[in-house]
């Protein structure tokens, strides 16, 4: 049944996708329309599916690729949502979306089963540095997208796209809000490492680069002041930023092996 | 003439300025992100050498590291020194911005994010240098452990019981425990995983357990079952009195004869045996027990056949005491605090067009 209502749940997206491409390509307001109302639906019913596995489950089911995969897509589409509705970024939308189907494509042959829950994840905190880590992450691949879009449209000045002046006040905000949010991630990751490990900080790989992603995004909420950088520059640490997340959040669990109690 | 601003400056002043630079600030957090991000890799691929950095301090760690392979750690000194800086390049900033800054208070969640995290660097710091680490220490219920460099003050394990799931995995690990300073109880708490003891920096944690063999279970015809264990003394029908001097749960032995003890883990056990017949006659020797019982302890009737071993489970328990842990906690909580403010002043500072560039 899950699975089902998963494969629905990726058409919805799927048909959004395709709405905003054909809004691209023939600028058709209407079916650009019809996609945000399908995100909007999708977001609904992903919500209904994460609300009944963390209900089903009795703690934030979020301990494996599947359903990390899954909650991050979650929050990417909601923060569309809200960029959407406040910014109206209009065929921005295809780039998200297309960043969110490859996230719940990549959820979808996974195995989707909820385990029990080990005590060592049984706190408070470890459903805190996860909800902040992939919503912060979430801002993250929306700046990453309005970074992508500021390039494009540097060269193209199409009105598809916002002005360049929006789109960097989007990639700004994206990316103060990622770094807050990431901050609290750290913070609860912190203090679980303390009770879990006896030291508030851990010589993981994976701990390693939550400090960079974390240093960088610091870094990034001042680049904005260096006059110079406020255009492609700032689009391109964005782009770069995004590389140093992916590689945290997946690189490290694919390629290199590490002791992080999520891996 | 026209003398240009940054010439007529005195150096304290221009000094001043590059530590409250801006530009300073992102040279610095980029030169730690490339160090860090090479160095992690190197990290990856020489467990050796890092794979005990978090059994350490940091205080403890580099020295040995440095020792080891100067060439694979130096970015970790480099780094750190990056880091130090950037927090004291922040705390000049801080300073400078609390001093011009007009209307502060609309700021207050800016500077408690970077107050916090100053006071983080500053606690990493002083627990690399103050703190410690140690253990596993291996505990059996009942038994005590004095606390690493805090004299008098003294753990005691009351009673320990593991959980298990239904395949056997350990679950988790009840520790009853009590804590002693000078005969005197500071706390009596029960550890869990995720729920140590946290008394004046020191982290109490249980890791896990172990099993250590204490004895065997016996048949010995006609009899029935016995249990011996090292110091157990056993009248046989005979009247030779059987003790038990040593138990080894894996020993070897040598071709001179000497027996040598191999590791805790059962392997080849063998037991130090005395006879002492009525007639006030002795006999010592070792019996291992994969083999036959030696002709003595057959000859006085002792043909003991192994049944199986007697384990006694203890607790592995990690003390780590940390002075700075305190001020870690305040430095998160200015940063998580900061972060909600900031994030209204962000909206705020955007309508009213407050935007430093440089
Ligand atoms: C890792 C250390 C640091 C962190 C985490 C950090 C974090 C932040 C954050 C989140 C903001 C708010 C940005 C915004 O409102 O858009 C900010 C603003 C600022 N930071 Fe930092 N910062 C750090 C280090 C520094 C340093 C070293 C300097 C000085 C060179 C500095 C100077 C400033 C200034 C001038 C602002 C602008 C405040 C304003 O809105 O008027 N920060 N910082």
């Amino acid at each position: 049944m899950f699975k089902n209502l998963l494969v629905v749940l990726f058409g919805v997206y799927l048909a959004a996708t395709f709405g905003y491409l054909v809004h691209t390509l023939w600028r058709r307001p209407v079916i650009a329309r019809l996609s945000l109302l399908l995100v909007g639906a999708g977001v609904m019913l992903q919500t209904a599916l994460l609300a009944h596995r963390w209900w089903a489950a009795g703690y934030l089911p979020v301990t494996n690729l599947f359903a990390t995969l899954f909650f991050f897509s979650w929050s990417l589409a909601l923060i569309y949502l809200y960029f959407e509705l406040r910014y109206r970024i209009r065929a921005t939308g295809l780039f998200v979306m297309l960043l969110n189907l490859a996230l719940l494509g990549g959820a979808l042959p996974r195995n989707t089963a909820v385990s029990p829950l080990i005590p060592a994840l049984d706190t408070p905190l470890f459903s805190l540095h996860i909800i902040f880590s992939f919503v912060g992450y979430a801002f993250f691949a929306m700046a990453f997208s309005i970074g992508a879009l500021y390039l494009c449209q540097v060269r193209l000045q199409t009105d598809l796209l916002p002005d360049l002046a929006t789109l960097r006040r989007i990639n700004e905000e994206a990316i103060f809000l990622g770094f807050g949010l990431f901050t609290l991630c750290m913070v609860a990751g912190s203090l679980w490492a303390h009770i879990a490990w006896g030291h508030w900080f851990s010589w993981n790989i994976k701990s390693v680069w939550s400090i960079l992603v974390w240093i960088f995004y610091a870094g990034m909420c001042h680049a904005k002041f260096v006059r110079r950088w406020q255009g492609s520059v700032y689009a391109w640490l964005s782009i770069a930023g995004f590389g140093i997340v992916i590689f945290t959040y997946l690189g490290i669990g694919l390629l290199l092996e590490s002791n992080h109690p999520l891996e | 003439m026209d003398i240009p601003a940054a010439h007529t400056k005195s150096w304290p002043r221009r000094l001043w300025e590059f530590g409250c630079s801006l530009k300073l600030a992102i040279v610095l957090a980029s030169l730690a992100t490339l160090l860090i991000m090479g160095g992690s890799l190197v990290m990856h691929f020489n467990p050796g050498v890092f794979g005990g950095m978090d059994r350490q301090t940091m205080g403890v760690w580099l020295p040995w590291a440095w020792q080891q392979s100067p060439h694979l750690v130096w970015w970790v000194p480099l780094s750190g020194i990056c880091l130090a800086l950037l927090g004291v390049n922040t705390l000049c900033c801080l300073i400078d911005w609390i001093l011009t800054f007009t209307r502060r208070w609309r700021k207050t969640g800016e500077y408690l994010i970077h107050t916090g995290f100053i006071l983080l660097v500053i606690a990493y710091l002083w627990g690399s240098l103050a703190g410690y680490r140690s253990g596993p220490h291996a505990i059996f219920p009942g038994e005590r452990l004095d606390i690493p460099k805090m004299p008098g003050l003294v753990l005691h394990l009351e009673e320990f019981a593991p959980r298990f799931s239904a395949q056997g995995q350990p679950l988790d690990m009840v520790n009853r425990v009590a804590l002693w300073q000078n005969d005197q109880l500071i706390a009596r708490t029960e550890l869990r995983i995720n729920h140590p003891l946290l008394y004046d920096g020191l982290v109490i944690l249980p890791t896990s357990l172990g099993q250590a063999l204490t004895g065997f279970r016996f048949h010995l015809p006609p009899r029935g079952f016995v249990n011996l264990e090292a110091g157990s003394r056993l009248e046989l029908d005979n009247g030779t009195i059987l003790s038990i001097d040593k138990l080894l749960a894996d020993a070897r032995q040598t071709s001179s004869g000497g027996i040598i003890p191999l590791s805790d883990r059962l392997g080849n056990p063998a037991m130090q045996v005395t006879l002492l017949a009525p007639s006030g006659r002795s006999w010592q020797g070792w019996y291992f027990l994969r083999g036959r019982p030696p002709a003595a302890m057959v000859d006085a009737g002792a043909l003991l056949q192994p049944i199986e071993p007697i384990f006694r489970t203890y607790s592995l328990l990690t003390v780590n005491r940390d002075p700075a842990g305190k001020l870690a906690l305040i430095g998160s909580l200015c940063l998580s605090i900061g972060v909600v403010l900031a994030f209204f002043s962000f909206y705020r500072k955007r309508s009213r067009g407050d935007r430093p560039e440089v």
